[in-house]
């Protein structure tokens, strides 16, 4: 008769940041996630669930907060882009209304509770995003039978694919390439967590995006060509 | 129904992610906007009408939502049941529902539903 050993992992860095101290957990986390993700996703305690959603926030909300108040910062761009914009865009588009309300409001100086409103409740929008996205992919994994070892799997591969996510904290491109990056990170944690093939962590991850975000992709396509469409009119 | 303990945190999570979601389809008036894709290319996806089916959900007009979409309503339905229960339970409510295994067969059905709710979608 063969006994199977089954080791629990230690825990990620951040999982261990009581003996590694904050800081250094969440440097050495970051650090893991960025650079060799399937260590760390090979070390996450499915237990630690708490642990691993208090990663995600703080990452993603402190760094968001930071876009933010550089988004404030160069809010003048946006003006004068919003002015150029209304140029293009035909009057009695149903866009108009929108963009004028959008270069009232620019003119104005934000009032203190306008400013930190979006800031305040970036954490709780960060808490949806994280549910958000770990629920659609595990249901997804669940619809084509590539959940092997339930949600605390699908929510740790997820919770620490936000690492990539300090990016928005970078003006401009920051947070696409964030996005892209939790992408694929997400689809190594789902391989790793749930012990399936890279083919059933793909689709599980990709298949929400392939069925209802590419939308996304073709509406930017329709925009565009409605934007080259008006151009050409001009 | 299995007797359980407090919600864990990953059921009161998607419970307070459920709730914001319903809150934010009451405050954001989603139900105006059409879906970009299929205004221009009358191309509907498979989740087409699910912000608009939230939107009617929680103002109470459920046949407008299942119009909408009667995946999204059953979505929002989900939503409001999860929270509700998770508030049962953090009261002090000692059960909590016991959720189906995936079998093939479930998964083959759920998969059926969500083709058959796209034809509809695609077709109203």
């Amino acid at each position: 008769m063969q006994a199977e050993l089954i080791t629990e992992p230690a825990g990620t860095p951040w999982e261990r940041r009581d003996e590694l101290g904050l800081l250094s957990g969440w440097l050495q986390t970051m650090r893991q996630a960025l650079l060799e993700p399937v260590k760390l996703f090979s070390s996450a305690r499915l237990d630690r669930g708490s642990a691993q959603l208090g990663f995600a926030v703080l990452t993603t909300s402190v760094f968001s907060a930071i876009g933010q108040l550089l988004g404030l910062l160069f809010s003048g761009n946006d003006q004068a882009w919003t002015q150029q914009l209304m140029q293009y865009v035909p009057a009695d588009s149903p866009f108009m209304p929108y963009l004028r309300s959008q270069l009232d409001a620019g003119r104005h100086p934000h009032s203190l509770l306008r400013t930190l409103l979006p800031l305040l409740a970036t954490p709780l929008v960060s808490l949806v995003f994280i549910y958000l996205n770990a629920a659609v992919t595990h249901l997804v994994a669940l619809l084509i039978g590539q959940s092997k070892r339930g949600f605390p799997a699908t929510f740790a591969a997820c919770a620490y694919a936000c690492a990539p996510l300090a990016l928005c904290a970078v003006p401009a491109c920051g947070a696409v390439i964030g996005a892209l990056w939790l992408i694929v990170l997400t689809g190594v944690g789902m391989k790793v967590t749930h012990k399936i093939t890279s083919g059933g962590a793909a689709a599980s991850v990709l298949m929400p995006y392939v069925l209802c975000c590419c939308v996304g992709g073709l509406a930017s396509i329709a925009l565009a060509s409605t934007l080259a469409k008006m151009l050409g009119a001009q | 129904m299995e007797r359980a303990g407090p919600p864990s945190v990953h059921a009161l999570g998607l419970a307070a992610s459920g709730a914001a979601l319903l809150c934010a389809s009451f405050v954001v008036p989603l139900g105006m906007f059409d879906c970009p894709l299929r205004a221009e290319t009358g191309i509907a996806c498979p989740t087409c009408g699910c912000t608009r089916a939230f939107h009617w959900f929680v103002r109470g007009d459920f046949g407008a939502a299942l119009h909408a979409s009667p995946l999204g309503t059953l979505l929002a339905l989900l939503c409001l049941a999860h929270a509700v229960w998770t508030l049962l339970r953090l009261l002090g409510l000692p059960y909590a529902p016991r959720l189906p295994k995936p079998t093939r067969a479930l998964r083959y059905s759920a998969g059926f539903a969500i083709l058959l709710n796209w034809v509809y979608v695609a077709l109203s």
